[in-house]
């Protein structure tokens, strides 16, 4: 009896030395504010980010990627500077840049007028797109055919408001997670889904059997955030934004990262504020 | 604390959103009360099938016993996801039973109760099966010298005596059934939980979950309190020593 106590013991230690030395290894690499240098040379830009948000932002330190990264960099090299990440929280991403932590942050934030009081945000250069996703060779091709039906969304999003109050279906049907309600879709058990653009997108190429019929604009836009006294640097921003976007940079990066061609409205949206 | 409280007891929005919980509360009863009916008799012809006699009947029982087993082995979510996400691909059953709409119930609701008399019957035919093998082995076998078939002995003598043995055991596991109805909510039937949980999304605030919580208490309490008199009825019985009377 002794022996085996003793060996539960042991073996509880053991445990506890395990655990301790995977949290110590976890910390450690979470509190690394790792750079990426990039193409551009020049005087270093600091970028702000929380990472991973795939596929805004992934990746370990020193090599992130995604779409905002390689906006960034690409904005960056217009207005020969060399971006330089640093992985952060999102709670206090706006206070920092604000207080010039960084000097910029792209982590795929919605412009809000809440935020808009504590930071300075560039033109826009995300737009949010639901998309209506239906079986191959669906008699549903807008929004306007979902009158009726019966459509699935994933609970508490976007796309579920907009099924509720945009589309005229007979029945809204939340499922807890995303792909549960492209499963339904497959099986025939709801004849649309509402969903991120993004991952409609992934969903047709990983499942097949579905496509995009067609994909809605939202009201949300994502900027970078500036701190309100860097007009100087915002101008350069928006400027090296608007270059990347006329020699095609913007949307090989973005078909690059969301399988997708960038939606139109892109483009004049970042000229408005000229 | 209180922002505990504010979180799961805010009464404000259980207040503002009790009629919705409420209707989504009777999707679960309604659900429950078609569920119960179908798995009693469902797991009364389990048990009886598994108490059949007579060698050239084994497969028939060793299949009955692998059902009854296998299906209280899975966990019901899956069986849940399994049915609703599986029988729509089923191409040789008609549209309109694979997708069913009947009744003005949309089909994650009879998947439900698909799923759950599944698997609500296996657990019922367990039950049974303790009433069956706690009536003594020489009712049986007197009902068989008296002339009886097999199938005549179990109607007449031995399932109405089983049965009386029962009751405790088989509220217990209506209880369950009536608190597994809420495990629908993952096809997207918009049972009480799923409101709840809608609302959350919308307000971030549990206090709707909870409310349908409370629903649940007002039903399965009493009902808790009612098996505890049974089974202290049923000790009475033993103790004063009386038989039980077969009509």
């Amino acid at each position: 009896m002794i022996s085996k106590s003793r060996l539960t013991a042991f073996a509880a230690v053991l445990l506890v030395g395990v655990v301790s030395v995977v949290a110590a290894g976890c910390g450690s690499s979470s509190d690394d504010t790792g750079s990426t240098g990039a193409s551009g040379g020049g005087e270093v830009l600091t970028v702000g980010s929380d990472i991973p948000y795939p596929p805004f932002e992934q990746g370990k330190s020193g090599s992130y990627t995604g779409f905002d990264i390689d906006l960034m960099e690409a904005i960056a090299g217009k207005i020969g500077r060399t971006a330089e990440f640093q992985d952060t929280s999102f709670e206090t991403i706006f206070r920092d840049v604000a207080q010039g932590k960084f000097d910029a942050v792209i982590s795929a934030a919605t412009i809000t007028p809440e935020r808009e009081k504590a930071v300075a945000f560039s033109n826009p250069y995300y737009l949010s797109e639901q998309a209506v996703l239906v079986k191959e060779g669906s008699d549903i091709k807008s929004l306007e055919d979902l009158s009726g039906t019966t459509v699935g969304v994933q609970q508490g999003t976007t796309g579920q408001e907009l099924a509720k109050e945009e589309a005229d279906a007979s029945e809204v049907r939340p499922y807890p997670e995303g792909p549960d309600a492209v499963n339904a879709l497959k099986a025939g058990t709801v004849e649309a889904v509402i969903i991120d653009a993004p991952v409609a997108a992934n969903a047709v190429e990983k499942s097949g059997g579905i496509e995009i019929a067609e994909k809605v604009p939202t009201e949300e836009e994502y900027g970078i955030a500036l701190a309100q006294d860097e007009t100087e640097l915002l101008d350069e921003i928006n400027q090296g934004l608007k270059e990347v976007q006329e020699d095609g940079t913007y949307t090989k990066i973005y078909e690059k990262w969301f399988k997708l061609e960038p939606p139109k409205a892109i483009f004049s949206a970042s000229e408005a504020a000229e | 604390m209180s922002e505990f409280f504010h979180q799961y007891f805010d009464f404000h929005i259980m207040g503002a959103h009790f009629s919705e919980v409420l209707e989504g509360f009777f999707k679960n009863l309604l659900l429950f009360a078609i569920v119960v009916v179908l798995a009693l008799v469902w797991g009364l012809v389990l048990a009886l099938i598994r108490q059949l006699p007579g060698k050239k009947l084994m497969p028939l029982r060793g299949l009955t016993i692998a059902y009854i087993d296998v299906l209280r082995a899975i966990p019901l979510l899956i069986i849940i996801l399994l049915i609703s996400g599986g029988v729509p691909y089923l191409e040789f059953i008609p549209k309109d039973i694979r997708i069913p709409n009947w009744f003005g119930q949309p089909d994650p609701f009879w998947f439900g109760v698909l799923a759950l008399t599944l698997v609500y019957g296996a657990y019922m035919a367990e039950v049974y099966r303790a009433g069956i093998e706690a009536v003594q082995s020489g009712q049986m076998e007197a009902a068989r010298s008296l002339g009886m078939s097999h199938s005549q002995a179990m109607r007449h003598v031995i399932v109405p005596q089983a049965v009386t043995k029962i009751p405790a055991p088989m509220l217990n596991e209506m209880i369950s059934l009536l608190k597994d109805t809420t495990l629908v909510s993952v096809v997207a039937l918009g049972e009480s939980v799923l409101v709840g949980r809608e609302v959350l999304a919308e307000t971030f605030n549990s206090s709707a979950v909870m409310l349908a919580g409370l629903m649940f208490l007002v039903i399965t309490l009493p009902a808790a309190r009612l098996v505890d008199k049974l089974i202290a009825r049923n000790q009475s019985k033993i103790a004063r020593g009386s038989h039980i009377e077969v009509g």
